[in-house]
């Protein structure tokens, strides 16, 4: 931390993608909230420069061509209060209001929680369950990827140096959901495990589930089996139904003992926050055990 | 000017500043180190405590989690000094005193400012928007039910 660090604030993406890849060790920042406490920790001791991308990445939510953009710089206070988010994500609504407390969602970007690719992420499992595809721009152009291949380990994501997140894109539709945690406080406290639920209504009458899970392995992982269990079946699910998407969802949980949480305590609240959010949700009664 | 410095301008507490700063230098310690505005306290550094919060372009945010550098003339940046002729605080202010509570003092100019925020938003806030409003800033003295009625006692009030 003794060098001197520079801050560089670039006016347009293709000058940030040759800043980029000058400098190996400049870093994105957007809310701040991560990168700078990361680097208070003395965990960034390579760092050359802050490269505030803020003015070059979008913070608004759009609705074009059928799909919804959530501009990567939009503030976690933004989205949550958003109505438009709010009555058809219902799942990123709340996992973006879970985050931290008031004055961190003013300052936290949905960009910055996905780059930062914590498998605790709030905001990750919402957009898993809502089949996001991530935009990335650098100076060659934009493209898009889909969520579940955006991530490779923890803190480890497929960005390569001057790639940048601009935003998510979601279909434009309505979904139901709900999204779920446990952590030591109700706020301010990081996730010991998490669970997005969106359900996708089609006009025949059927129901596609998405489930992810934060927490309970090296990334945010999706449960296709729960999902089809769900899927398959009908509500209000019985109990037999209910307690194999819960097995599903245990299994596929191979979480870590660390200094949040306990290993078989995150893999049975995983069942049980599925539990929670269908009960939420009125798909199965709430005298279930 | 030293080496690696950088000039900001930028509004404060209603007027239009400039200063130097060093590229790494957070608002907290902009505000008490070059402004001698010492209201803004820092508990934690790291986000987690709110006795930093000011409000940025009105909107509370932690200021030891935010790089001065950023700051620009568009931005007007408030801390509690900035709020002291400001009748919704001097009502917040009495609340707390009547209230009791204040005990050490050391929390208290971050949670005025998130009252203030919270007061200023809603004027009738429900219990659960101020817990939602406060739950960023932490006390180790009052137990928190003594702030909650004071701020309740300062939304009802005339
Ligand atoms: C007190 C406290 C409580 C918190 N609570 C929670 C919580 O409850 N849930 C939760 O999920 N998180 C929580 N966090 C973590 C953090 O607030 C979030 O992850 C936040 O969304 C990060 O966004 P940011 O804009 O502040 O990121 P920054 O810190 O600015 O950046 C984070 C990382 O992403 C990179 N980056 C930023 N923007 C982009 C972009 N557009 N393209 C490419 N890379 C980019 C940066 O280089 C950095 O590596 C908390 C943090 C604090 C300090
Ligand atoms: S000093 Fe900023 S939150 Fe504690
Ligand atoms: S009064 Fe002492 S920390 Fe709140």
């Amino acid at each position: 931390m003794n060098h001197e660090i520079q801050y560089f604030r670039p006016n347009t993406l293709k000058e940030a993608a040759s800043f980029f890849s000058d400098n190996p060790f400049a870093y994105p920042i957007a809310g701040g909230t991560d990168i700078l406490v990361k680097w208070k920790n003395g965990g960034l001791p390579q760092l050359s420069h802050f490269v505030d991308v803020r003015k070059i990445v979008p913070s608004m939510i759009v609705k074009e061509n059928g799909k919804v953009i959530i501009g990567a710089g939009c503030a976690m206070n933004v989205l949550a209060l958003d109505p438009f988010i709010a009555g058809n994500f219902p799942a990123l609504s709340s996992a973006a209001w879970s985050v931290g407390s008031f004055q961190i969602r003013n300052m936290a970007t949905i960009g910055g929680n996905v780059a930062n690719a914590s498998p605790a992420g709030d905001t990750i499992p919402a957009l898993l369950a809502l089949d996001a595809n991530v935009i990335l721009g650098n100076s060659a152009g934009t493209r898009k990827i889909p969520i579940l291949e955006f991530f490779s380990g923890p803190g480890k994501t497929v960005l390569k140096r001057g790639d940048l997140i601009e935003g998510f894109e979601v279909k434009n539709c309505q979904t139901k959901g709900a999204f779920l945690k446990l952590g030591t406080r109700a706020s301010n406290a990081i996730s010991k495990v998490s669970l997005a639920l969106s359900i996708f209504e089609s006009k025949l009458g059927s129901s596609e589930f998405r489930i992810a899970l934060g927490a309970v392995a090296s990334t945010v992982i999706r449960c296709k089996k729960a999902e089809t269990i769900l899927g398959e079946s009908s509500a209000p699910f019985s109990n037999e139904v209910l307690n194999e998407a819960m097995v599903a969802v245990q299994e596929i949980s191979k979480p870590i003992d660390d200094i949040r949480s306990a290993k078989v305590y995150r893999k049975k609240m995983a069942g049980v926050l599925l539990k929670r959010a269908l009960i939420a949700l009125r798909l199965v009664s709430s005298s279930v055990d | 000017m030293k080496k690696n410095q950088l000039v900001v301008q930028f509004k404060l507490n209603g007027r239009m500043v400039s200063s130097e700063v060093s590229p790494t230098m957070t608002m907290l310690d902009l505000l008490r180190e070059k402004f001698f505005l010492t209201a803004t306290k820092e508990g934690c550094g790291k986000g987690e405590c709110g006795a930093c919060t000011i409000l940025l372009n009105g909107l509370p945010v932690n200021s030891c989690l935010q790089l001065a550098a950023a700051l620009s003339p568009e931005d007007e940046v408030t801390s509690l000094e900035g709020l002291v002729f400001d009748p919704l605080l001097k009502k917040i202010q009495n609340s707390f005193v009547q209230e009791g509570a204040v005990q050490c003092g050391f929390c208290t100019p971050g949670m005025l400012v998130s009252s203030y925020a919270v007061l200023k938003s809603k004027k009738n806030p429900s219990d659960q928007d101020i817990k939602e409003g406060l739950a960023g800033n932490i006390c180790r003295c009052t137990g928190y039910m003594k702030i909650m009625s004071a701020v309740k006692k300062a939304a009802t009030e005339e």
